[in-house]
């Protein structure tokens, strides 16, 4: 007699094992979220007095020439003192956030030392930073204006006083025989309006050149003198038709007189005396190979004549 | 109707809740992150389905802006609420108002395919629109994420058996 056999009866699981799909998606979640977000830098917000050309999404921070961040939002900030710009840092770009770093915006520039950020009239205005090394901060105020150039350039500045500014601007080229070894930083009148101070920077390898008993002239412009014996045309260089220039030359003593220390006060005479031009003492500087190191600086006004 | 049938079904809605869940779960992707990258002429954005809905808006294009709005953030959202009204009347047993529930789950089923709209949208753009440095469209990880909320939706309302629906309350017991 046949006997049916006796059922087998499946146990339900207590939890099913399709359960494993919902934790495989939050697991895949995860994943994506985490891979969106840890390229990210941090975000920070640069305030300006003026933001003009600067767009949302579009506008980019460089540093050495190469994106390392873009502006988010373009917000007017409350009480209608400024504009608030918000950037995202790339993550590599972290340390751009540091207290101390300069923001400023590059538009295009035609005249000073030569031709700046002529790309940026195609392009839009971009953002340049310039690193600085304190605490991690999200709030900057960006300035409003290219800074000196050179600022990580060893150097000396030295300031100079004249009852007139002439044609100097930032930037100007200060020579030396002819070969420019600095550039103007700044300028400004003097606490008591009767002077005008000009910053100038000269770089490493050439502040030695600089003693206590240089004397200093400008040497902008051109001199046109007519006389009896013809026309005579005097200048420096194109750039400093154009742009003025500071030159120098120290007298050649027995012994040198002591090379002058930094932010040293010298008067900036109009123009040179004869006897100035014929001055050539011997002044030991340092390596010349340093110049090549100069490159290294940022690229914040490549003048034209270098 | 035997009890061991019954748990069978409720097997199969336990499916649909996994599925459902999961689905639910890929939608924050889906919605937070960027879908599509583009780049056109060097202005580079990035958008996600909402903020590319609003970017459709303001160009003017608004039936086309409520089409997406309505294909890819109202259906999915819609769809899922559905599918867990359907699985919250039915987890202790047949339901006790078939006729709402069975409409519901047929509107589930007619509103479903219009949510690949999205998917298809970014893959047609990658696609065509590649022009090198003048346009680029590039698809980013928030659309796999949407194309996989989407399918484990679909997964979740077909691993739901509407049977249970119209099963037969068991009788009372008898005193």
């Amino acid at each position: 007699m046949n006997k049916t056999p006796a059922p087998k009866v499946a146990h339900d699981r207590s939890i099913p094992l399709v359960w494993i799909v919902p934790i495989i998606a939050a697991l895949i979640c995860a994943w994506l979220g985490y891979r969106e977000f840890h390229d990210l830098g941090p975000e920070i917000s640069i305030n300006f007095a003026d933001a003009s050309g600067v767009e949302a999404g579009k506008t980019t921070l460089e540093y050495k020439g190469v994106a390392v961040g873009t502006v988010r939002s373009v917000e007017l900030r409350k009480g209608l003192v400024g504009i608030a710009i918000k950037l995202r840092l790339k993550k590599e770009a972290t340390e751009l956030a540091n207290g101390g770093s300069k923001f400023w915006i590059v538009h295009p520039e035609i005249g000073l030392s030569g031709v700046h950020g002529l790309e940026t009239l195609v392009s839009g205005v971009r953002l340049n930073v310039s690193p600085g090394n304190g605490p991690t901060t999200k709030e900057f105020e960006g300035l409003d204006k290219t800074p000196a150039p050179d600022v990580t350039d060893e150097g000396r500045t030295f300031i100079l006083q004249s009852d007139k500014l002439g044609s100097l601007t930032t930037g100007s080229p200060v020579f030396y025989r002819e070969l420019k070894v600095g550039a103007v930083e700044a300028s400004r009148l003097s606490s008591d309006s009767t002077l005008v101070q000009v910053r100038i920077h000269i770089d490493a390898p050439y502040a030695d050149l600089v003693r206590t008993s240089t004397h200093f002239w400008n040497a902008g412009g051109f001199n046109f003198k007519i006389n009896l014996f013809g026309a005579q045309l005097k200048e420096t260089s194109l750039e400093s038709l154009v742009t003025g220039g500071v030159a120098f030359a120290t007298p050649d003593s027995v012994p040198l007189a002591a090379a002058a220390g930094p932010d040293t006060v010298f008067t900036l005479a109009s123009e040179a005396d004869k006897d100035w031009l014929k001055w050539s003492p011997k002044i030991p500087i340092k390596s010349v190979d340093s110049i090549v190191q100069k490159s290294n600086s940022p690229s914040i006004l490549p003048s034209l004549i270098k | 109707m035997s009890t061991s049938n019954f748990k069978i079904q409720l097997k199969g809605n336990s499916a649909a809740g996994a599925l459902g869940l999961s689905a639910a779960i890929m939608l924050i992707p889906a919605n937070l992150l960027p879908v599509l990258e583009t780049d056109t002429a060097g202005n580079d954005r990035t958008d996600t389905i909402y903020s590319g809905t609003v970017q459709l808006w303001h160009h003017g294009l608004g039936a086309i802006a409520a089409i997406v709005f309505a294909a890819s953030i109202v259906i999915p959202i819609l769809k899922l609420i559905g599918l867990a009204y359907l699985l919250f009347n039915t987890r202790n047993g047949p339901a006790k108002n078939p006729v709402r529930l069975t409409k519901v789950y047929a509107a589930l089923n007619v509103i479903g395919r219009w949510s690949m709209l999205d998917v298809f949208l970014a893959a047609f753009l990658t696609g065509l629109v590649r022009f090198g440095a003048l346009a680029t469209v590039q698809a980013r990880s928030g659309i796999v994420a949407f194309a996989s909320a989407v399918i484990l939706t679909i997964l979740a309302t077909e691993a739901f058996d509407p049977k249970i629906l119209w099963q037969r309350q068991p009788e009372p017991a008898l005193p």
